[in-house]
């Protein structure tokens, strides 16, 4: 890549973005970002471009780098909630058994199942967490990670966990 | 098992949208290992493809489907006529900030400071980002200048009114502006007070996670010149590195060829030229010299005198040939005096003495004459290297004595200062031979911006 093969044009506003829009919308799509959550990335992006145009040299190139970026943390905020609430309801489900006894018993061995399929240091944090409820501070002081890390250890376990549900399933079949 | 989720609950479930009920249920029957439902979620649950998005266009990529592009669509043309009512307030703005810079520029600087802070007309963001700009040019002339047009910019940004602007833009210019003022500090040579700015400029970035990558590599970029000439050069390699990266994932080419050029500084400082050399190169691969000339020039500048340090003359002496024409466009006496300054170096590298001295001389005495005496008694010690290079003795033993003069007569450093005591000792005793020479003007060259720097002879 060179700057010589690139030589800076100063394209309108108007045309630049008319340029964009197949890009933009293969890129929501590439990221599965369903077009009623797009507005507020797309708006972000864009008045972040408007304001900072005279110190950006390829608008084009930082516009789509600006927007992989968002897309990325709007899945990272949104996994984010969804380990938080499957974290409360297998808490729930190990805490206070409410479906009837066989049932509960069932989603117990089911869900052990699942977690005795992920590695060493996820099965141990989990079991902690659901079989013997540990808190945070507990399982940090247990397991010997620090009281800043802990919550980081415990989403990538949630993770694994979720794609063992998910996707990995899917590739795991009868193991 | 039971019935499976419906494919909208699967979705909003990987989007963590369902409520803790629909969660519980969806979740249990996952675990019951439900495969339909495993391969309905995979393709929700891949968000990251490995190949990157940019690479391809809507006729490569499968959009979902037609619903979801016209969707899209709708989406697109909301957002884009906003995006472009906000751009045409903008630019009026930017026009208005002209005028109103020229206003302010009427007055003494005082009184400037004085109608920031009494006068809401001159909040602007657009005038804070023309501030910054003037205050980065300044920077090359009239350090002074660009101080005081770091603190006016920290004025207006400090204050700028609580409007519809975006919270992590006025957060953005106001940790640029510090960084400015930091960087102008810096060049004027007070690292003091520029270590306190750059702590403001900071503090702000930490304070609110959104600030744009742009800005924050900004502001790194600038701090690691601060820690380049405060010598602190594994901090100052750290954040250029964090600047790289900022600027490779925007695809900021120019502004990495910047950063490229800025590493490659380090590299000298440290004397690992052979890093310095590879980096230059990237740097000038990248640079825009239409847009940026000076910044262009100073790299093929830095590269030519990296390539003489590390005594591969020939080469030197070509790209210096091939870059002759830009230090002529460029005009001004100054930049004519560097190329001089280079034929001098690059001469003396190939042994033609008599040449060097030649240029060495003129050197110095244009700088005498410009005013800039530090750079004339620099001038001077490379041309005390060729007459200890010819065994000119009495030559050697009068240009020390002139550099002495100078020297004491600028309100320099100690350290500086000894470093010339010990060159003009060894000139007087006929010692001074070229290394410690070499010595002194490299010493001498990175104390300018470093008064901490010790002077430790080579034994």
């Amino acid at each position: 890549m060179s700057a010589l093969d690139h030589p800076e044009v100063e394209v309108p506003l108007e045309q630049l973005l008319e340029r964009v829009r197949p890009r933009l919308k293969s890129l929501f799509a590439r990221y599965r970002i369903p077009p009623q959550d797009t507005e507020d990335i797309l708006q972000q992006a864009l008045l972040a471009l408007v304001y900072q145009r005279p110190n950006i040299r390829d608008p084009e190139a930082w516009l789509f780098g600006t927007l992989r970026n968002r897309c990325l943390i709007y899945w990272r905020d949104r996994r984010r909630r969804l380990y938080d609430s499957v974290d409360t309801v297998v808490l729930d489900w190990m805490a206070a058994p409410t479906p009837p006894e066989q049932e509960g018993a069932d989603l117990a061995r089911d869900l052990t199942r699942v977690v005795d399929r992920l590695p060493d240091r996820c099965r141990s944090l989990l079991k902690l967490r659901y079989g013997l409820g540990y808190e945070p501070p507990e399982l940090a002081k247990h397991l010997g990670y620090s009281q800043t890390s802990i919550s980081k250890v415990t989403t990538r376990c949630l993770a694994a966990l979720l794609r063992q549900l998910t996707v990995a399933g899917l590739y795991k079949k009868g193991s | 098992m039971g019935e499976h989720p419906r494919q909208d609950l699967l979705d909003r479930f990987a989007r963590g949208r369902l409520s803790l009920a629909e969660t519980r249920a969806v979740l249990a029957h996952l675990v019951g290992g439900c495969e339909v439902c495993r391969a309905a979620t995979a393709a929700t649950w891949e968000v990251a493809p490995a190949a990157d998005p940019s690479a391809g266009t809507a006729s490569a990529v499968d959009v979902a489907d037609r619903a979801a592009d016209r969707a899209y669509d709708q989406v697109i043309d909301r957002v884009f006529w906003q995006i472009q009512q906000k751009d045409v307030a903008l630019q009026r703005e930017a026009a208005q900030a002209r005028e109103i810079y020229d206003e302010l520029h009427r007055h003494p600087i005082a009184h400037q400071l004085l109608l920031i802070g009494n006068s809401p007309r001159f909040r602007s963001r657009s005038l804070c980002e023309l501030l910054l700009a003037k205050c980065h040019e300044a920077g090359f002339q009239d350090p002074r200048q660009a101080i005081d047009l770091g603190h006016l910019a920290v004025g207006v940004a400090d204050r700028l009114p609580a409007d519809d602007t975006p919270s992590e833009i006025v957060g953005g210019i106001q940790a640029r502006a510090w960084a400015q003022l930091g960087n102008a500090l810096r060049i004027g040579g007070d690292h003091a007070a520029a270590g306190q700015a750059f702590d403001s400029a900071t503090a702000l970035l930490d304070l609110d996670p959104r600030i744009l990558p742009l800005d924050r590599a900004r502001v790194l970029d600038q701090l690691g010149s601060l820690r380049r000439d405060q010598g602190r050069h594994g901090e100052a390699f750290r954040l250029l590195d964090q600047v790289i990266a900022f600027y490779r994932k925007l695809g900021q080419w120019h502004l990495l060829g910047r950063a490229l050029a800025q590493k490659a500084m380090v590299c000298d400082e440290v004397g690992d030229v052979e890093t310095e050399m590879v980096l230059l190169r990237q740097a000038l691969d990248l640079l825009d010299p239409q847009a940026d000339p000076r910044m262009f020039l100073a790299a093929r500048h830095n590269l030519v005198l990296a390539l003489s340090q590390s005594g591969r003359h020939r080469e030197a002496f070509a790209l210096m040939y091939h870059t002759r024409p830009l230090y002529l466009e460029t005009g001004d006496r100054l930049n004519l005096v560097r190329l001089r300054w280079l034929e001098g170096s690059v001469a003396a590298g190939l042994g033609q003495l008599d040449r060097a001295e030649m240029a060495f001389r003129e050197v110095r005495d244009a700088l005498a004459d410009l005013g800039l005496a530090y750079d004339a008694a620099l001038a001077g010690l490379d041309l005390a290297g060729v007459y200890a290079a010819q065994g000119r003795r009495a030559d050697t033993r009068r240009v020390a004595e002139e550099i002495r003069v100078i020297f004491q007569s600028l309100s320099i450093h100690r350290e500086a200062l000894a470093a010339i005591l010990v060159f003009h000792q060894a000139a007087m005793q006929d010692e001074a031979e070229a290394q410690l020479i070499d010595d002194v003007a490299r010493f001498l060259k990175r104390c300018r911006h470093n008064p901490d720097l010790r002077y430790l002879r080579r034994s």
